[in-house]
Parts: C-alpha cells; sequence; structure tokens
C-alpha cells in the first residue's frame, strides 16, 4: 500500500497534555487497550528520574500516563523482552528504529510472532547513556541533574526543562565534540524513520502539539483509523509542505550519520594493536551476548568446552569475538547494547557494525529493514 | 621453523584429489595436516579460527568445484562463510595469505600438489603466527 501521511493528536485532554506533540501515540495505545485489539501494551515508564527508564506492560489504560514523554536517556530495547517472556501475549509495542529492526530479523528467525506484535513506531535521532547525560548536565548546563524533569531533542538542540520552569539548551554537535551527547552507534545510525514499523510517528513537519504519522502498513491503518472512528485521535491533512520539511531534516540527518560513520568505521577506526589492547580487557562475562537482541541460541558455542581456556587467562579474542561475529556480526543492527553492558568499556558495537558494513558491501543485505534472511543462510546456489 | 598448515579437505574430492596425488607420487611439503570433512560446507568459521588459536601458521580448505558439490550446494554455503571469515581475520590483524580456500577435484592430484607447495611457501616467508597462541 502507498505510505499515508497524517497529523494526529489524542483526544483525551490529559494524554494530549502529558504525551509529546499532542501524545497520538499514547491515544493509539488507549483505542488498542479500551477495545481490547490488544492483550497489552509494553512501553517505556519514567523511573526515579528522567535518566531511569523502565519497561513496562501496561493492560489498563489508566495507567498509560506515566508512559507518557520522551526519554532519550533510557537505551533500552524491547525486542529480547518480547522473544523471552512475552510470546503468547497480543502486544502494542512503542518501538524506536532499532526496536523494530531488532523485532524484524526475530521475526525472520521465527522467534517472534509478526501477528501478535503491533510496532508503533516513534521517530529517533538517538538515545543517551544515562550515567553521560547526568555527567554532560553538571558540566556543560550547569545544572544539578536532578533538578531536570523533562528532556527534548528538537532542531540539532538537546533541551532540558527544569523543576522551575525554565529550558536551557545546547548543541548536539558541539556536545558530541567534547565526547558528550548521543551514543556512539546512535551518532553513525541512518535509520531515523521506523518505516519497518506499522506507523512511524514523530514531530518533523508537524504543527505544534500534533503529532505527524506515517502509516506503512494496513495493519497500522486499520489501527490508526479505528482509533479516529472510535474517537481517541483527531486527526487532520499532512500539507506537502510539511512533508517535505519532514524529507529535508532526515536528509540532513542522513547525511550526518554517514559522517559519523566513516569517522567511527574508517578515519577513526582503532588500530589492530588497539584492539588487541581491547581485548586483553574482555572477562567473558557474555554480558554482550545475553544484551544482543539476535543472540538467542538456547546452547551457545562459546559456552563449549573446546573454547574453554585456563583460568585467570582472558579468552581468545579471536575463537571468542570471532565465532560470535561469524555467527551474527553480519546482522548486526547497531543497537549499541554490547557496547553498553560491557563492564570493561569495549567499544564493540564498532567492530559489529564493521563486519555488517563488510557484508553489506558484499551482498547488499540491510538487517532489520529487508524482509528476507540474510544470503548466509539461503540454500540455493549463490 | 617449518610453518604448521591445517587443511579441511572434502571427502569426495580434494582428499580424493591429494590422495591422487600421492598415487602419482607427486612430491609436496609435509607441513600440511590434513582433516578430512565430508563436505566443505561443514567447515564453519569457529574450526578456522581454532585452528589458528591451537598454533596453526596457515589454514587451507578444498572442497569440490561450484556445481558439481556430492550434496548439490555444500560448496556454496562454504563459500559464503568463507568471504565472512576473510572479513573478520582481516579484523583481527591476521595476514590474508594465511587462509586458502581452493576446489580441487578428485582427478586434479597435480592442483593439489601445486597448491601446498605454494601455499607452504607463502606461509616460510611470512614466519610463524605469533599471535593468539
Amino acid at each position: 500500500m502507498d505510505t499515508k501521511h497524517i497529523l494526529a493528536r489524542a483526544h483525551d485532554k490529559k494524554i494530549r497534555e502529558k504525551g509529546e506533540c499532542g501524545g497520538a501515540v499514547t491515544g493509539l495505545f488507549q483505542y488498542m487497550l479500551d477495545e481490547n485489539i490488544v492483550d497489552a501494551i509494553l512501553a517505556l515508564r519514567k523511573g526515579e528520574d528522567i535518566y531511569d527508564g523502565i519497561p513496562t506492560l501496561i493492560d489498563d489504560s489508566d495507567d498509560l500516563l506515566e508512559t507518557c514523554g520522551s526519554l532519550h536517556c533510557a537505551p533500552t530495547m524491547f525486542a529480547n523482552i518480547i522473544s523471552s517472556h512475552l510470546r503468547n501475549m497480543h502486544l502494542g509495542v512503542s518501538v524506536k528504529p532499532c526496536d523494530a529492526m531488532a523485532i524484524k530479523e526475530l521475526e525472520k528467525r521465527h522467534q517472534i510472532n509478526p501477528r501478535m506484535v503491533y510496532k508503533i513506531g516513534l521517530n529517533c535521532g538517538g538515545t543517551l547513556n544515562p550515567l553521560l547525560a547526568r555527567q554532560m548536565i553538571k558540566l556543560f548546563y550547569e545544572i544539578d541533574p536532578d533538578d531536570v524533569i523533562k528532556e527534548e531533542i528538537a532542531k540539532g538542540k538537546f533541551i532540558i526543562e527544569l523543576r522551575d520552569g525554565t529550558f536551557k539548551e545546547l548543541s548536539i554537535d558541539d556536545l558530541e565534540e567534547e565526547g558528550y551527547g548521543r551514543r556512539a552507534n546512535c551518532q553513525r545510525c541512518e535509520i531515523m524513520i521506523p518505516r519497518n514499523a506499522d506507523i512511524a510517528s514523530g514531530n518533523w513537519g508537524a504543527d505544534e502539539g500534533w503529532t505527524f504519522i506515517e502509516i506503512n502498513t494496513k495493519r497500522g491503518e486499520s489501527l490508526v483509523e479505528g482509533a479516529i472512528q472510535g474517537g481517541y485521535l483527531e486527526a487532520k491533512n499532512a500539507h506537502e509542505k510539511m512533508l517535505v520539511i519532514r524529507d529535508k531534516i532526515e536528509d540532513s540527518m542522513i547525511r550526518m550519520a554517514r559522517k559519523f560513520r566513516d569517522k567511527h568505521l574508517r578515519s577513526e577506526y582503532p588500530s589492530v594493536e588497539e584492539w588487541d589492547e581491547q581485548w586483553k580487557r574482555c572477562i567473558k562475562c557474555l554480558a554482550c551476548r545475553d544484551a544482543c537482541p539476535l543472540c538467542f541460541c538456547e546452547e551457545c558455542e562459546l559456552e563449549k568446552d573446546y573454547f574453554m581456556e585456563d583460568d585467570n587467562c582472558p579468552p581468545n579474542p579471536l575463537t571468542f569475538q570471532g565465532t560470535r561475529l561469524s555467527h551474527m556480526g553480519f546482522s548486526c543492527i547497531n543497537c549499541g547494547q554490547c557496547e553498553d553492558v560491557c563492564p570493561m568499556d569495549i567499544p564493540l558495537s564498532k567492530i559489529y557494525h564493521k563486519i555488517q558494513r563488510k557484508y553489506y558491501r558484499r551482498t547488499r543485505f540491510v538487517p532489520g529493514i529487508d524482509d528476507e534472511l540474510p544470503p548466509m543462510y539461503s540454500g540455493e546456489k549463490i | 621453523m617449518e610453518p604448521k598448515i591445517v587443511g579441511f579437505t572434502c571427502n569426495w574430492c580434494t582428499y580424493g584429489g591429494a590422495d591422487t596425488a600421492g598415487t602419482a607420487r607427486l612430491q609436496y611439503p609435509p607441513n600440511v595436516r590434513l582433516i578430512r570433512i565430508m563436505c566443505s560446507g561443514r567447515v564453519n568459521a569457529s574450526l578456522i579460527f581454532k585452528a589458528f588459536r591451537e598454533g596453526a601458521d596457515g589454514v587451507f580448505v578444498g572442497g569440490c568445484h561450484l556445481g558439481d558439490c556430492h550434496y548439490d550446494s555444500g560448496n556454496y554455503k562454504w563459500r559464503r562463510r568463507a568471504e565472512l571469515i576473510e572479513d573478520i581475520l582481516e579484523e583481527f590483524g591476521i595476514e590474508k595469505e594465511r587462509f586458502r580456500f581452493e576446489w580441487i577435484s578428485a582427478a586434479e592430484g597435480e592442483k593439489f600438489q601445486k597448491t601446498m607447495q605454494e601455499f607452504t611457501d607463502t606461509l616460510k616467508d611470512l614466519g610463524p603466527l605469533k599471535k593468539f597462541i
């Protein structure tokens, strides 16, 4: 079907106020729960503060309010949660593009049933590491991080709202020059609009207080139409001009991402010797494998006897990382979880992304977007 | 130091090729330790990496010519993995000349001899693999 574009906002006043850009996504969730389209909604709620995003399963639409509002400092992934624990539920999930990519790869591998999950996409320019965000706010905004009650990323700026109602903003570019700002893999990511989800929602090109929704699938279309007819969403047409603005923003962000990718994976890519120094710190805790959305094998080759080394020796990087690279590197979606959870701060997502890029250059396979499994698994004579 | 080569050879083609070389008394260096596998499609990256980790200076994989695989498409699957292995070995600083894969049929004793000779000479020039031991 041709993609459709509309502007929407929640009908419910409370949701409209607390939600981002009119709360259309939360309004849609309210529709999905109240009309029993799904068993539950999987979303993120604010925990202690704006740096603490906790995945939460909601089955009562009254509880939706606590999931409203953006949480850029909580880079969680939902795919593992669904494939490991929620396979038997009909779900609506709010997905960043990387969540949608992970879910799609898992769907292809029969770990998630596509008919049980509605993917409500959120446009994403990148997330921040919560601890780094706190440091950044202390250093550059010169504010106690606990005084921040809301954050937003718009027009290339990281904007914070304080308890006393004032705002402060700084350019993301400047922050990233200093080594702060978005997570490294987000800086390289080219996929800001989750067209691999049922709908993609955001504020680029939209009027103030309205969410711009791009409808990508028939399921997404029937959801949005149902929500409008049921009185949960108000909608109006998206003018051609808004689409042009949105495309322009997307293009400039993609260009920026490509520059970062060149920097991280080519010009400033660690040398073999620098990588050797990194590998010396690895303790084979296997957190990277546990956090990776694509690693789901019950029996993992990394834990077999023939890969055991002497106690107190770091694992052999070729047999450990090399094996994992050969198993899922070519499907790596660059979500950055491996790097986030590594207790020794090894910049893992760089090498996995690099191997995926090499594979892309050979086969043109884009993980999380393409409908087919990678050609590596094919039974054909190719 | 003499280079140590681990050679995975498929039962139906390359292992037969090695046998043909032997029957025809074609001399080749004794550096290769042959491991017979039923099909090159059985070989995966962990075998190659483990061989390097255990002290191989070079790893060779021989399979049937494309289109002639005894199991129809095993060698195609191996070829896709071999390309990925090349990409990964590069990331760890292992020279690409240390990993070699060829398609050698059971009748091609001479090709087997020539390949082993060339590979051993190349590895003698490169020297022993110092990493990962």
